[in-house]
């Protein structure tokens, strides 16, 4: 069996992406394609009383519009989490209510994009408008704790262990404080696109997508037609970060319109309209309660959030889930309760609730390492665990005092001095240096494989999984590669195609997980059907062996899944539903984790804050492809840097919906902004999960990195600032932030 | 975008002539960069857009003057942010140009139409629902109890708090710097720092320039406080973003001690800000930071805060302070 560290390959498409060769929905350019845009609502709550569209449909180019009187027989795709396929359970233009600004109240159809925008822009409604609040400090009906919930509990519950009030009581040592994260955009620079066609009564959808089967079964059930008559297209995402990882509100409006006008329809969801059209990452509030003895032994936590949601939808949080596991704390309480705003449906931007949770939690761990003057990693190894304090069952690998410990050596922080404003350059800028931990779940889906070798040399292998840029196709020909003994540019991957696999969600850091074990059972079969051609066969290119034995290609399936799951998951990947498993399984419980370390300058007048450099060393089982997993790694930290120093996205009580909603105003990093980042990774496989070894990686990498810079910027300036992003705005309001 | 129609003019009285013809809804199209980005946003609706960059006579820029510097109206900023007299003779002009907007927006940009460029408010962009008197006059100004986090601490209105945006206005203004513009009436100069206006209570007229008018030349007279200069700009990012607050300083030295002062403000006033009482207090003093911080302080003596943009009153004492300093290390 081949084992061992894999090599670095390069990326299987990077050749094709610098040459604009790697083709995206919205590439899609043909003669008789029309373009469609989206007008939408400038009211944040109410109903539309009138809406006219004369003058759209009078305007030159125009083929169609359509409006909440054009829909009929469309249904709801249904909410992600209540059975359906959707972000959210609401669907704009099904009727004339408005449940958040920027919902799409037209589309209208042109046979150019400015023609289409610019009759977008006619359409001219009026409202009854109704009284919204957008706040976390909700009255009481609008806050619905998960526990007792109709969420399912298994998943929702308040997670307990021992008892933590009693505990913390008892602690010698304790910290209680309360954190705040905004609400952010994930701002793919995909924006939201889709193509709609019908050809001989089969839609076929193209859109960049963590979810195509998703996207199918919310289709066909939103116009009433058999799965079978729907197939989606999604061979890249131009990024996605768990924006694109479910049926979208805009898709259904242009197969309707395609439908009508029978020809190509195109729509792209504007950078401003994508803002209030899609998924987001809510705000949420953390108050964090750690009781310690004096030798920094941590004997209680609790951890009690409260998550923005939709006022249609229940949208959970899992911070807890997370922060019950990061260390061997015995006594543990986590409670978490849903705001109902009037936004959007919230969703999964990457790190959806670790990273809140993690800036939270690991900015309480550096207090409590200041309240016990001890050094925030010694405090972190002095809990460290093999057990699951949650279920008392085993971790199937832990290496996160090993992250810790590699990356204080490759950072250099035995050279800290721990008091805060204590490292200070010649010209009085300030160094800080913070450290903080993560944990993801390391979960899996069923997938499905198709691996077919053909005679001319090729082979191709279709298999459930998506490809958001985080590099999937590589590191399926890598393992693939090494299964077969060939090499991976020999292999064609096909991914995102409904047409080819079923399709599940690629999202939580279980892509790789899942879709990498069924390549490599595959590619296990295939040499099993080979030998039955040629019983010497013992790997290398199958070609010869085909053309020995005469054959033109040789085809093998194979369906996978994650430990404990039962057969019925297959039915609910062929469904498009989520069945995924993790992080508890029935013998044991598996977590990635990562250890970051950081390092920040503080001017001295401005208190400018700049970031020279990250040290982040990963523990995600075996890393399959170390060139894209590096990458991960440093998006993960420049994104946790944007998280932590730059992004909010910004509301205006009076209106609704998200002020600065364009690349301008919400403020990303740029190139200016991104510091050295240096990535180790423990590449120790964790076998217990899948036969390779593979945890999850794409999560675990920014968990953690917000607290860390946070941590960071406390031992610079003694400022301890528990609102995210942090700006000047708090490290000059002196009041607000006295030096501690 | 609203339709428009669209002509090329060859020479700078063409663009005039054409602008006089078409009325009030015309554009000069320079760069497109602020106007095809206002268009798309549906804020700026021309209905003529007259094309500017064939007009020879309009790009290009001379450094090498005893007396002046000139630039044309249609030079971009990429070209003269690298000019080698100006990086080593007037850093303050260079570094207000790079540090302004994206690599791919210098290329493009023009000089006449950075300095035209308009705020970046995002009631004012954001269009309908946002009431905007700039945009609608009359309409209200929803900056104004909303989120101000950018706006003005100098120079507003009850009408209007939008900051101006732009940086290179800000070190022309410091440098006393002046546009030639040429109209159906012929030519004439003025400062730039008469060019924008104090929003009162017609926000909407944004610059002292007619709408027939078209910017020629800009030019700066030759200083010895060029070489002590420098445009620091402080922003949300390291690059890529306008100024919370940014200082353009030119500094006349004795020694240590300051014979000359120029400082001007940006990112924080509804117009480039020259701090003459400033400028004042640091004559025949030595530049100490106790004396740079106190020029700031100065500088910012009529601010007036809204909801959210209080901290940037202390910022822009700070970036004063720190820009007196540069510029100092400089002479
Ligand atoms: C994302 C983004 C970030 C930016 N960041 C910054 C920044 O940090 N700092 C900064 O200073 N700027 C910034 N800018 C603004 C940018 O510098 C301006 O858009 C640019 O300088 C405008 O020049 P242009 O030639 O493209 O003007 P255009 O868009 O062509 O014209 C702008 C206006 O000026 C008029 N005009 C143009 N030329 C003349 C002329 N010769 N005479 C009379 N009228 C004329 C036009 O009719 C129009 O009304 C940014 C812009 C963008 C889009
Ligand atoms: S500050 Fe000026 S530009 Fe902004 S909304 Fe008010 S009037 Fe409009």
């Amino acid at each position: 069996m081949p084992d061992g560290k894999y090599p670095s390959t390069p990326r299987v498409d990077a050749w094709d992406k610098v040459r604009g060769a790697a083709i995206y929905a919205a590439d899609d350019a043909r003669p008789r394609m029309l373009h469609g845009a989206l007008a939408v609502a400038a009211v944040n709550r109410g109903q539309i009383v009138s809406l006219d569209v004369e003058r759209a449909r009078a305007a030159p180019g125009v083929r169609l519009v359509l409006t909440h009187q054009d829909m009929q027989g469309v249904q709801s795709a249904g909410f992600l989490l209540g059975g359906g396929f959707a972000f959210q359970s609401f669907q704009p233009m099904l009727s004339p209510a408005i449940h958040y600004r920027g919902q799409p109240i037209a589309l209208v159809v042109a046979d150019t994009v400015e023609a289409a925008q610019h009759a977008a822009s006619l359409v001219a409604a009026t409202y009854a408008v109704e009284p919204f609040q957008l706040s976390l400090d909700a009255p009481a009906q609008d806050i619905v704790a998960q526990h007792g919930s109709p969420l399912p509990q298994a998943t929702y519950a308040d997670k307990v262990a021992g008892d933590a009030d009693g505990a913390y009581a008892a602690a010698a040592v304790k910290v209680d404080a309360t954190y705040l994260s905004p609400p952010q955009h994930p701002n793919p620079l995909e924006l939201l696109s889709t193509v709609a066609e019908w050809r001989d009564g089969t839609l076929i959808v193209k859109e960049g997508s963590q979810n195509s089967g998703a996207v199918r079964h919310g289709l066909a059930r939103q116009l009433g037609l058999d799965p079978a008559r729907v197939q989606v297209l999604s061979p890249q995402a131009g990024g996605a970060f768990g924006q694109k990882n479910s049926h979208q509100s805009h898709t259904v409006l242009a197969a309707v319109a395609a439908r009508r006008l029978d020809a190509p329809v195109k729509l792209v969801v504007s950078r401003s309209q994508g803002f209030h059209g899609a998924s987001f990452r809510p705000a949420s509030r953390h108050r964090v309660r750690l009781g310690a003895d004096r030798a920094g032994r941590i004997a209680a936590a609790i951890h009690e959030a409260d998550q923005q949601t939709s006022r249609h939808d229940l949208f959970p949080a899992s911070f807890t889930e997370m922060t019950a596991r990061l260390y061997g704390i015995r006594n543990f309480r986590g409670h978490e309760r849903m705001v109902r705003t009037d936004v959007q449906t919230p969703g999964y931007m990457r790190a959806p609730f670790e990273h809140p949770a993690g800036f939270a939690f690991e900015s309480a761990m550096d207090e409590l390492a200041y309240a016990l003057d001890m050094d925030p990693v010694a405090l972190r190894l002095a809990n460290d665990t093999t057990v699951d304090p949650l279920t008392g069952r085993p971790l199937s690998s832990r290496h996160l005092a090993e992250c810790l410990r590699r990356g204080a050596e490759r950072f250099g922080w035995a050279r800290r001095s721990m008091a805060p404003a204590s490292m200070v350059e010649r010209d009085g800028t300030a160094i800080g240096w913070g450290v903080a931990c993560g944990a993801h779940k390391a979960a899996a889906s069923p997938a499905a494989a198709r691996l077919e070798a053909f005679a001319d040399g090729r082979i191709r292998l279709a298999v459930a999984g998506h490809e958001m840029g985080q590099g999937i196709r590589t590191a399926l020909a890598n393992v693939l590669a090494r299964r077969l003994s060939v090499d991976p540019r020999t292999i064609e991957i096909i991914v995102g195609d409904t047409r080819a696999a079923d399709q599940h969600l690629t999202a939580g850091s279980w892509g790789t997980a899942s879709a990498t074990p069924a390549a490599d059972a595959a590619g296990e079969r295939l040499i099993q059907a080979l030998r039955s051609l040629d019983p010497g066969y013992s790997g290398g290119a199958p070609a010869e062996v085909l053309r020995r034995a005469g054959r033109a290609s040789v085809a093998v399936e194979v369906a996978t899944k994650a430990p404990g799951q039962p057969d019925a998951v297959f039915q609910r990947l062929q469904g498009g539903l989520p069945a995924v498993q993790g992080p508890e399984f029935p013998d044991f419980v598996s977590m990635s984790y990562a250890a970051h370390f950081a390092e920040v300058r503080v001017e001295p007048r401005t208190r400018r804050v700049r970031v020279p450099r990250i040290v982040t060393v990963v523990d995600c089982g075996r890393v399959v492809s170390p060139r894209t997993a590096e990458s991960q790694v440093r998006g993960a930290a420049i994104w946790g840097l944007g998280s932590a120093l730059r992004e909010i996205s910004e509301t205006d009580g009076r209106y609704g919906g998200f002020v600065n909603a364009d690349l301008a105003e919400y403020v990303v990093p740029v190139h200016a902004d991104v510091p050295e980042i240096d990535v180790g990774f423990i590449d120790e496989p964790d076998p217990r999960l899948n036969a390779l070894g593979v945890k999850g990686l794409g999560e675990v990498a920014m968990t953690g990195v917000a607290a860390a810079l946070a941590n960071a910027v406390h031992h610079a300036t003694g400022l301890r600032i528990r609102e995210l992003p942090i700006r000047l705005d708090q490290l000059l309001a002196a009041p607000a932030a006295r030096p501690t | 975008m609203h339709p428009f129609t669209y002509t090329r003019a060859a020479t700078s009285e063409q663009a005039v002539r054409a602008l006089a013809a078409a009325g009030p809804g015309a554009r000069l199209l320079a760069g497109g960069t602020t106007l095809y980005d206002l268009m798309k946003l549906g804020v700026e609706r021309p209905s003529h857009v007259i094309d500017i960059n064939a007009v020879q006579e309009l790009s290009g820029f001379d450094t090498s003057g005893p007396r002046e510097l000139v630039f044309g109206g249609l030079s971009r900023m990429s070209d003269v942010a690298a000019d080698r007299r100006l990086v080593e003779g007037y850093p303050a002009l260079s570094e207000a140009l790079w540090r302004a907007a994206s690599q791919q927006l210098r290329n493009m940009a023009s000089l006449g139409g950075n300095l035209l460029q308009r705020t970046r408010c995002p009631y004012f962009r954001g269009g309908a629902p946002f009431a905007c008197n700039k945009r609608e006059p009359g309409s209200g100004c929803d900056a104004i109890g909303g989120i101000d986090r950018g706006h003005a601490l100098l120079g507003g209105s009850r009408s209007c708090i939008a900051t101006y945006p732009g940086d290179f206005a800000v070190a022309l203004v410091a440098f006393d710097g002046e546009i030639d513009v040429l109209g159906p009436n012929g030519a004439r100069s003025l400062p730039v720092e008469q060019l924008h206006r104090d929003p009162g209570d017609t926000p909407h007229v944004e610059t002292s320039l007619r709408p027939d008018e078209v910017i020629t030349r800009i030019r700066v007279p030759a200083t010895r406080a060029g070489r002590a200069s420098t445009y620091h700009k402080i922003r949300d990012r390291e690059s890529y973003a306008f100024a919370l607050a940014s200082a353009a300083v030119g500094l006349e030295m004795d020694g240590d001690v300051v014979r000359q002062a120029r400082i001007a403000l940006g990112g924080v006033a509804t117009r480039p800000w020259r701090a003459r009482e400033a400028e004042e207090m640091l004559r025949g003093r030595r530049l100490t930071g106790r004396a740079a911080e106190e020029a700031g302080r100065i500088a910012m003596r009529d601010a007036q805060p809204g909801s959210h943009n209080e901290f940037r009153i202390e910022l822009a004492r700070r970036t004063v302070a720190d820009a007196l300093t540069i510029a100092a290390g400089r002479a």
